[in-house]
């Protein structure tokens, strides 16, 4: 099914090597993976193009997705962005509970958390968000607050890359 | 012999930053060393102003192409006379050409070097990261895989020959040809030759291209249609510079266009019932538009709105059926440094005139063409965008300097050409047969078509040289298109381009400096879209003030309209028109990977001391019975220990009831010597300061991020009042790491809390150590979380129960 409709999505693809123009597709997306020292938190927020969000569904099958207008369509999205995102600490996965989404400025913004282990810990991730559905998706993940933060890229198929999460 | 090579070799490659001057004792940085050592040196082609030097050169190329659309082939068959003027002081042997249709053949230099994983590239992938997902190809890379397989594209190049027939001896390297010169062509001589070619057109939603066909297999017509976008699509100059000499930089596929101005004339020939979009002006409307529709065009010089010239159902009418022949479009442009046109019989066609009084130009007609799955939304916005984005965009550089500007849906996303545009937004098509589109879509039509256009000014018109330097189109343009989009419509999320946007990208440890030439970069978005257009933003409304910047972006826009501008003509431009050095803001933010996080460490209050005893003494009396209590000594009166004096109450002396604070006369006699042994002047200084009491404070900073900045403050003050101050950034000139700034208010002007940046103006990384005193700043999600509780009732709760939640929703 996602096959086929891949195919379908032909009308929207932009130019090959990163493209012209950004108001289309950009095919990149920003995750934030930062400890809350006040909640004691792991805290992961996903910046997502809504133009791309809106593509992505329309892929997979969504009839009219309307991410900026309709609180499903986001939602619906949300939903499909916190299943291609994984965080292992300390050598086990962890369940990220999903905190909610909103639009900011021309992007999707997607919450999830989970509670940090004490100290530093040993994390592996891998955002694979989209790379289903376009190949050249391009995803950065920072790992870490303020100024000290290491940034992992993941493209289609990668594996997961590894770092250190000070809190 | 090549050890002498290698010497100079080694003498060449030291970097400029090395040359000169080193720090060889301790670690002084010097963020405002002036960029004259990095930029090129002046010259009589570009001066040091930034302005076109005195002897200022660019070569002309004029070319008479013909060329015929064979709609069934998918293939384009041409031949074009090449006038090329060599303007240049140097006597040329050869000539090269641009060959970007070779690009896609299977063995160019793109698809050999196109490296197998790591960020920006394209291709397949069999390997998975995840144990639960299974290994897989992506759909979108095969078909590319296939389309490559099955079709052969790049040019056949049939003939290069003089005018006279001979031919021409030519070589051909990748997306680059040289053809050999009978003799060299001399400064300020003039030579012709003729190219015959043809290519296969790639289906741009396989191949990703700028261009290319789309098919449309749903519709009326038996085989369906298609829409055909021609771009690089004849052989073209390459530049021959007084900075570069010839640009013989391959295609890569990111690295955009180095073109010359020139005058075009183009016979296009194509199925009869096809309508043509294209750069330049129609010449023969009677042999190719209906009178109808002629008259129509007529009209839509002075509508007030954009009116139809073919109209929906005249292009309903056309795709259904077949042509009966061909038709040739002739066109002619002038002074344009490319050329890209547009072939269907799907389009409806709308047109409106601009006006611009006095200009070369005084009625511009504005117009788009799409195809029905344009649909409304195409009919609403696309010319109407193009109308606004003139209005702007020549409010901050020029008049719009040609007589059309066209907006043409077809498959490519969003790519620009001299008067002419591709725009890839669409409606969505529905089961009932109605087409609907979301905000979204509508927000990206009118910002590509704002976008696209606004490309026509850059670098169409400021002709930058795109190869190398992408951010210095697409920075200002996106910049440009961000000013425009807030006057469409303030309340729509336009952009990513204001600094406050750019701080994950600009700290994050996989980046490079904005000054990287183009194939290199690996997030080209916000490298050289958003990070540039932050820094506009930036200077605009922070560091030098609209009035001047705006001044200065008119006087660039002014200086290289129709000439060939490079960074260090940019950067002097701004510098010198604003008045503004800037060396500072140019290293730092395009020569580095720097960010901006500028820490508030700690803040000290001072008094001037009155040295008056019956004022000072009493104060420090005061301070010390602020001080708490020794602990000790508050322990011992909990527990009731004795204390020696109260036991003993008769052994009391002089210092029992005077404490250290105590006036003497012999203080006072010092204060009255120290005010006769001052000075005139210094007396005066000392009774105003004594007078006015004013509160002193020290604020201490550091530079965390590294990109030294102007140090904004909001100052909130014990009466409740608020202050904005603006340091400017050199007060970071001696010590680019830690600096202290003394400010002095008024009696009773009491400091009590201060934030840096409190508007978010410049994209400082860390707002939490802004604060003083230090406060704690939600996470986006602590933020949010406050946002949902307060705004549950407007929200579609019933829509929300009605989806299955994630797992682990609280």
């Amino acid at each position: 099914m996602l096959r086929r409709l891949v195919l379908l999505c032909a009308l929207l693809l932009a130019p090959i090597f990163a493209g012209p123009l950004l108001a289309h597709q950009q095919k990149i997306t920003i995750t934030t993976v930062a400890v809350n020292p006040r909640t004691g938190m792991i805290e992961v927020v996903h910046q997502v193009p809504v133009h791309d969000a809106e593509h992505a569904l329309t892929v997979q099958g969504v009839r009219l997705p309307d991410i900026v207008g309709s609180a499903k369509s986001r939602e619906d999205f949300a939903r499909y962005v916190t299943t291609r995102f994984l965080l292992e600490v300390d050598g086990a996965p962890v369940a990220l509970s999903y905190v909610g989404s909103e639009i900011a400025g021309g992007s999707l913004m997607v919450y999830q958390e989970a509670p940090a282990p004490k100290g530093e810990a040993r994390v592996r991730v891998n955002s694979q968000v989209l790379t289903d559905v376009w190949a050249r998706q391009e995803n950065r993940v920072n790992l870490g607050s303020g100024t000290r933060v290491t940034t992992f890229i993941f493209t289609a198929g990668d594996g997961a890359q590894a770092g250190v999460l000070t809190r | 012999m090549r050890f002498v090579f290698l010497l100079a070799a080694l003498l060449f490659a030291i970097p400029a930053h090395a040359q000169g001057v080193q720090q060889t004792k301790g670690s002084f940085e010097d963020k405002f060393r002036q960029l004259d050592e990095v930029l090129p040196d002046a010259n009589t082609y570009r001066n040091a102003s930034g302005a076109p030097g005195h002897e200022y050169w660019q070569q002309k190329v004029d070319y008479k192409i013909t060329a015929t659309l064979d709609e069934s082939k998918r293939r384009l068959t041409a031949r074009a006379t090449v006038r090329y003027t060599n303007n240049s002081p140097d006597s040329l042997p050869w000539l090269w050409m641009q060959l970007d249709q070779n690009i896609f053949k299977k063995d160019s230099m793109a698809e050999l070097t196109d490296a197998f994983g790591g960020p920006g590239r394209r291709g397949p992938k069999v390997s998975l990261g995840s144990a639960s997902e299974p290994t897989k190809l992506s759909m979108d890379e095969l078909r590319r895989q296939q389309a490559m397989a099955d079709n052969e594209y790049g040019y056949d190049i049939s003939a290069v020959t003089t005018l006279a027939g001979a031919k021409l001896p030519h070589t051909i390297v990748g997306t680059l040809m040289r053809i050999d010169l009978p003799e060299p062509l001399a400064p300020g001589q003039t030579t012709e030759f003729a190219i015959e070619w043809a290519f296969n057109i790639v289906e741009e939603d396989a191949i990703n291209a700028r261009s290319g066909y789309e098919h449309f297999p749903d519709d009326p017509r038996k085989g369906g249609n298609d829409i055909f976008l021609l771009a690089q699509w004849f052989p073209r100059m390459v530049v021959y510079s007084d900075y570069e000499g010839w640009h013989n930089k391959e295609f890569l596929g990111r690295g955009e266009f180095t073109l010359e101005f020139g005058d075009y004339e183009v016979e296009m020939t194509v199925p009869d019932d096809h309508i043509v979009a294209s750069t330049g002006v129609l010449q023969n409307p009677e042999a190719v538009l209906t009178a109808a529709q002629r008259q129509r065009l007529e009209q839509a010089k002075n509508a007030a709105a954009p009116m139809f010239i073919v109209t929906p159902a005249e292009a309903a009418a056309a795709e259904a059926g077949n042509p009966k022949g061909t038709k040739t479009w002739r066109f002619s442009a002038t002074n344009v440094r490319d050329f890209a046109w547009a072939s269907s019989r799907k389009f409806m066609w709308d047109a409106q005139g601009v006006k611009q009084p006095g200009a070369e130009y005084e009625t511009v007609l504005a117009m788009s063409f799409w195809p029905k799955e344009g649909g409304d939304l195409w009919k609403k916005y696309s010319t109407a965008a193009v109308v606004h984005t003139l209005k702007v965009y020549s409010r901050f550089s020029f008049d719009y300097p040609y007589p059309t500007a066209q907006s043409v849906n077809g498959p490519v996303g969003g790519m620009e050409y001299p008067m002419i545009t591709f725009n890839g937004p669409r409606t969505t098509l529905n089961k009932d047969g109605t087409r609907t589109y979301s905000l979204a879509e509508k927000m990206f039509l009118v910002g590509v078509v704002i976008h696209e256009i606004g490309h026509i000014y850059f670098p169409m018109t400021v002709n930058s040289d795109e190869r190398q330097w992408t951010w210095m189109d697409e920075g200002l343009n996106s910049f440009l298109d961000s000013v425009a989009g807030y006057e469409w419509d303030p309340n729509m999320p336009w952009t990513r381009s204001l600094p406050r946007d750019m701080v994950s990208y600009m700290v994050s440890n996989q980046q490079e400096p904005i000054m990287t030439q183009s194939d290199s970069v690996t997030n080209l978005g916000a490298n050289a879209y958003g990070k540039p257009s932050a820094a506009y933003h930036l200077l605009r409304d922070t560091i030098i003030g609209r009035e001047r910047f705006d001044f200065a972006l008119r006087e660039y826009a002014r200086r290289w309209k129709f000439k060939r501008p490079t960074p260090a003509d940019f950067f002097r431009t701004i510098e010198e028109a604003s008045g503004t050095d800037l060396d500072w803001f140019w290293r730092g933010w395009f020569y580095t990977t720097d960010h901006v996080d500028i820490s508030l460490d700690s803040i000290y209050r001072l008094k001037v001391d009155t040295k008056d005893p019956d004022i000072d003494l009493p104060r420090r009396r005061a301070e010390r019975e602020a001080e708490p209590e020794v602990v000790g000594i508050g322990l011992n009166k909990a527990q009731g220990l004795p204390i020696w004096v109260l036991e003993n109450p008769g052994v009391r002396d002089f210092y029992d009831s005077n404490d250290e604070f105590t006036v003497t006369p012999k203080d006072r006699k010092g204060y009255t010597s120290f005010l006769e042994g001052l000075d005139p002047w210094e007396r005066r200084v000392f009774d105003r300061a004594v007078k006015e009491d004013a509160n002193y404070y020290v604020l201490n900073f550091s530079n965390k991020g590294g990109l030294v900045m102007p140090i904004i403050l909001g100052l909130t003050f014990k009466d409740g009042s608020k202050e904005k101050l603006n340091i400017p950034a050199e007060i970071w000139r001696r010590n680019a790491r830690e600096v202290a700034k003394l400010l002095v208010f008024p009696k009773g002007k009491e400091l009590v809390e201060v934030v840096i940046d409190p508007d978010w103006e410049t994209g400082d990384a860390d707002i939490e150590n802004n604060h003083y005193p230090r406060r704690i700043i939600p996470s986006r999600i602590e933020a949010f979380k406050d946002e949902e509780s307060k705004s549950r009732v407007s929200r579609d709760l019933m829509g929300e129960a009605a989806g299955a939640e994630p797992d682990g929703r609280k």
